[in-house]
């Protein structure tokens, strides 16, 4: 025990040398127990830079299959007071995502506590995919098409995802990479 | 044989009382280190029971509950967090 705290005082000692702070802290261990499911990538833009980054996720069933879809994890100085600020790269046709690419995810959002990982996020992420929420939207448009008839709803998607027009919004190509 | 003491050093260690793997849910530092601001373990950095049985940090827990977002409760279970009072603490 002591030389738990011991280790615990060192370590404080030295990651105030280097300026390490909470947040990063944190992070770090929340990166080190990460388990992703195969379908889900990070990667680092800049190894030295663990506070953004972005990841993959292409979703092995449900209305996205196939799809290649990035987002952005930016994280502050805040974490885990606050969450991280999510955003989708890719111009898609989802009820939970705008046409900017924020996300409406509960967790991201008002559900937020600091016990949440980044493992939790990603997941969280990953179930929008396979279940996308009509209850919650940020693209109305979507959600309605969703809750009438989720065949019509998959073809819509299926059709977007090939970077064609779903009304008058052309959506991005994120069956090829 | 006789052996004449010519010194001796009292040493003694202390744990908090909870179970000694748990770590504290928002810095995930083990609670006999430190929150992430403080540099030694012990008073000065004590840790908070809430009535729902979860503990943190004290400085974790009071920055999350400093925020509106926390809506004051309790970053486990949702559920308002009180402290439990000193009486209540079940020792060991």
């Amino acid at each position: 025990m002591k030389q738990q705290q011991a280790k615990a005082a060192g370590e404080g000692a030295s990651t105030a040398a280097k300026k390490v702070t909470a947040a990063q802290l944190r992070v770090q261990k929340d990166l080190t127990e990460l388990s992703l499911p195969p379908t889900m990538h990070t990667h680092f833009a800049d190894p030295e830079d663990i506070m953004n980054f972005q990841v993959f996720l292409q979703p092995d069933e449900g209305f996205y299959v196939g799809a290649h879809i990035t987002f952005e994890f930016a994280i502050n100085l805040n974490f885990p007071h606050e969450p991280p600020k999510v955003k989708c790269l890719n111009k898609i046709y989802h009820p939970n995502i705008d046409l900017q690419g924020n996300v409406c995810l509960n967790i991201l959002r008002e559900d937020w506590k600091p016990v949440l990982s980044l493992n939790s996020v990603m997941i969280g992420l990953q179930y929008l995919f396979l279940e996308p929420n009509a209850g919650d939207p940020l693209n109305k448009e979507a959600a309605m098409d969703l809750q009438k008839s989720r065949a019509t709803f998959a073809a819509h998607v299926k059709n977007s995802m090939r970077g064609g027009y779903v009304g008058p919004e052309k959506f991005d190509d994120v069956l090829r990479r | 044989m006789k052996v004449r003491i010519k010194e001796w050093n009292a040493v003694s260690i202390w744990h908090w009382n909870v179970s000694e793997d748990e770590v504290c849910g928002i810095c995930r530092v083990h609670f006999d280190g430190t929150c992430p601001s403080c540099k030694y373990p012990g008073d000065d950095c004590p840790i908070i029971i809430g009535k729902c049985n979860h503990s943190f940090h004290m400085h974790c827990l009071l920055k999350w509950l400093e925020l509106e977002t926390s809506r004051g409760l309790c970053p486990m279970c949702r559920q308002p967090f009180q402290t439990l009072g000193e009486d209540e603490v079940i020792t060991t």
